[in-house]
């Protein structure tokens, strides 16, 4: 009740604040829409650095990732030397694990969905769900400003009534161009839980693309994952059969 | 003066004998029934207390400071087995072991569920824990097993597995890598806690160790005690000895209280419900022994007229009926002390063995055999409120004395 009531008045404040809008600011759906479509790509391969910062240690993690579509996914661990070969499969909304030591494929339970993936500060369901903002959200425009002479959207994003969402709200920055600059998380009383920041642009897989992303919990200042961008391609499909159990199962360093 | 009084008092309430007699029962059976009652309720906490503890926590757990509240595999205790030798010495710790927990996948070639694994030294814990002791099927792990697990039957249910069958464990080792193992299931437990028989799995310490990268180091240094009554202390020897080891992580002592405040404020509200059907007794108790006051008093007053008549003034008398009361009542609640005591004793020694529950409470690692505790408190609390309950109720018809008339009081019939 007290969270219905407390999305209600968010509901109603950003009503107020975009009870004006100007002809040249795009759809709000649009936009996130765009703006996935520009993240993601059709297909893609990247070789990322994945840095896991605690306070009192640190974890550096080398992942070849493929993606097509919305929603499929296949993470391959490159390094360190002993995690090698681990690999996750993500396709739809599940999720199977594979490790080289026992040759076995585990496919996380739903109850597990909230567990952190590889100890970052991503979750499973942050993987599982990516493809969640532009489905189970409805989107408005809650701010425009201009930071270097390029228009950044602030969208405001709440969940469609009775859509399987983990957030309650979910705050975007986003560029005109399509490029993400943050993500904020919210839980369903609409405290901040944890950030995803964009940076470091530069030519990347033939367009602009933040090399650099980080993940902050709101509530642990000095834990953070870093993950940097080393390769990045995009292309218009890749074959189906990459996305599937076997495929998890035979290493592909 | 004084003994003039005690000795008139004593006089008076031998008169009437059987009168007498039925008022101390009263009260003695009231005081008996406190002592008994309260030792039992007692013994029985410590029943509930040390099964608890023996399914899991220990009375007292050496531990990272942090660790109770996050749970983060970083926090461990290295010198753990510096630790453990010196809590050999301390001559109330009954048994200790050494443990270490992960959360992980624990899957079965079909399905997967998340449970806590822990690290167990085999022959420590089975001193340490019931958990040996309530094996459904196969054996407890013992020394020098390696890769083989007993796990808890809520979960080898859910994950449709038995003994001789292989689970996989997946998580995340110490130093962020991951940590994966296939491991034989050798026995599958049940301790009677749902929580703890859904989630959990026990693997040798060395093999955790191994497979989650932390040589030479655990989670949890725990120790039991021969009494209930002997934690606080092993805890003040323990936390002094702390402060002269090093630790790369500082450490903490946890007593049982802390480890489960569930079951601490289970047994607070126990209590008071507890001591409210007491102070219900004791206000019965007292209400027969008004009534048994009341009706003396009908019945002796010709016996004060003529007192009074005689120039005993109605201040002197009744402070002697209140002192015939208050004798009275000492006596009875000294009967029921006695009694009760010997009564607790009995069973404290020969315990009460619950017929039919034997097989229930084998289950869960209970004995069916209950014993009262008879301390100090238990022997003096209940016998306190019978005596100031009465005593308060025996005021009621002393000061109605003092409104006798002499010549009235002496034609009364």
């Amino acid at each position: 009740m007290k969270t219905t009531f407390a999305i209600l008045v968010v509901a109603f404040v950003i009503l107020l604040v975009s009870g004006r809008p100007s002809a040249e600011v795009p759809p709000a759906d649009d936009i996130v829409r765009r703006s996935f479509d520009y993240m993601r790509g059709k297909a893609s391969t990247a070789i990322v650095n994945m840095t896991i910062h605690r306070p009192d240690w640190e974890r550096l993690m080398r992942i070849k990732v493929w993606t097509k579509g919305e929603t499929d996914s296949l993470f391959t661990i490159i390094a360190p030397a002993k995690d090698a070969d681990n690999a996750t499969l993500k396709k739809g909304r599940e999720m199977w694990m594979f490790n080289p030591k026992v040759n076995r494929v585990i496919k996380v339970p739903p109850s597990m969905m909230s567990q952190s993936w590889m100890g970052s500060d991503f979750s499973n369901n942050d993987l599982a769900k990516s493809d969640s903002i532009i489905h189970d959200y409805t989107h408005t425009i809650t701010g425009k400003e201009t930071v270097d002479s390029v228009t950044v959207y602030s969208v405001t994003s709440l969940p469609k009534p009775n859509a399987p969402v983990i957030w309650g709200m979910q705050k975007l920055k986003i560029r005109e161009d399509g490029i993400y600059l943050r993500e904020e998380f919210y839980d369903e009383d609409l405290r901040l839980v944890k950030a995803l920041t964009f940076s470091d642009l530069q030519p990347l897989g033939g367009k602009l693309y933040p090399r650099t992303m980080k993940m902050e919990q709101a509530d642990k200042p000095d834990e953070y994952t870093v993950v940097t961008y080393d390769e990045l391609e995009f292309m218009e499909t890749l074959p189906d059969s990459l996305f599937t159990l076997s495929s998890l199962k035979t290493p592909r360093r | 003066m004084v003994s003039l009084h005690v000795r008139m008092a004593w006089r008076n309430i031998w008169r009437n004998r059987r009168r007498t007699v039925l008022t101390l029962s009263a009260i003695a059976f009231a005081t008996v029934l406190l002592v008994f009652m309260l030792s039992f309720q007692f013994g029985s906490y410590d029943v509930m207390i040390n099964t608890a503890v023996r399914i899991h926590t220990g009375h007292v757990q050496v531990q990272a400071r942090g660790y109770h509240e996050n749970n983060d595999i970083r926090l461990v205790v290295t010198n753990y087995q510096m630790i453990g030798d010196r809590i050999k010495t301390i001559p109330s710790v009954q048994a200790y072991t050494y443990r270490a927990n992960a959360f992980s996948l624990v899957s079965s070639k079909n399905r997967t569920y998340g449970a806590i694994v822990t690290g167990i030294d085999p022959p420590r814990e089975a001193a340490v824990s019931t958990t040996a002791s309530t094996m459904r099927q196969g054996v407890f792990l013992s020394e020098g097993d390696f890769n083989q697990t007993v796990l808890g039957e809520l979960l080898a249910a859910n994950l449709k597995v038995t003994v001789g069958d292989e689970v996989t464990i997946l998580g995340q080792g110490r130093d962020g890598s991951i940590a994966a193992t296939v491991a034989e299931v050798k026995g599958i437990y049940r301790s009677g806690q749902d929580e703890f028989d859904r989630g959990s799995l026990q693997i040798p310490l060395a093999f955790f160790q191994e497979v989650y990268a932390m040589p030479d180091a655990v989670h949890e240094v725990v120790a039991v005690c021969h009494s209930l009554s002997d934690v606080d202390t092993v805890k003040a020897i323990l936390i002094a000895d702390l402060a002269t080891i090093t630790s790369p992580y500082s450490l903490v002592v946890l007593g049982w209280k802390e480890l489960m405040p569930g079951l601490a404020q289970g047994i607070a509200i126990d209590l008071v419900s507890g001591i409210i059907m007491y102070l219900l007794l004791v206000f019965v108790v007292a209400f027969s022994i008004l009534n048994t006051f009341l009706m003396a008093i009908f019945e002796r007053t010709r016996e004060f007229g003529v007192m009074m008549a005689i120039g005993v003034s109605p201040n002197r008398l009744a402070r002697l009926l209140f002192l015939e009361a208050i004798l009275m009542t000492a006596l009875g609640v000294l009967i029921g002390i006695i009694g009760g005591s010997l009564l607790t004793w009995y069973f404290q020694i020969h315990g009460i063995t619950l017929e039919g529950v034997a097989e229930i409470a084998r289950q869960y690692g209970l004995s069916s055999t209950m014993y009262p505790r008879l301390t100090l408190v238990t022997a003096s609390v209940g016998p306190a409120a019978v005596m100031v309950i009465t005593c308060l109720s025996a005021l009621y018809p002393t000061l109605k004395v003092r409104k006798l008339r002499p010549v009235e009081a002496m034609t009364y019939v």
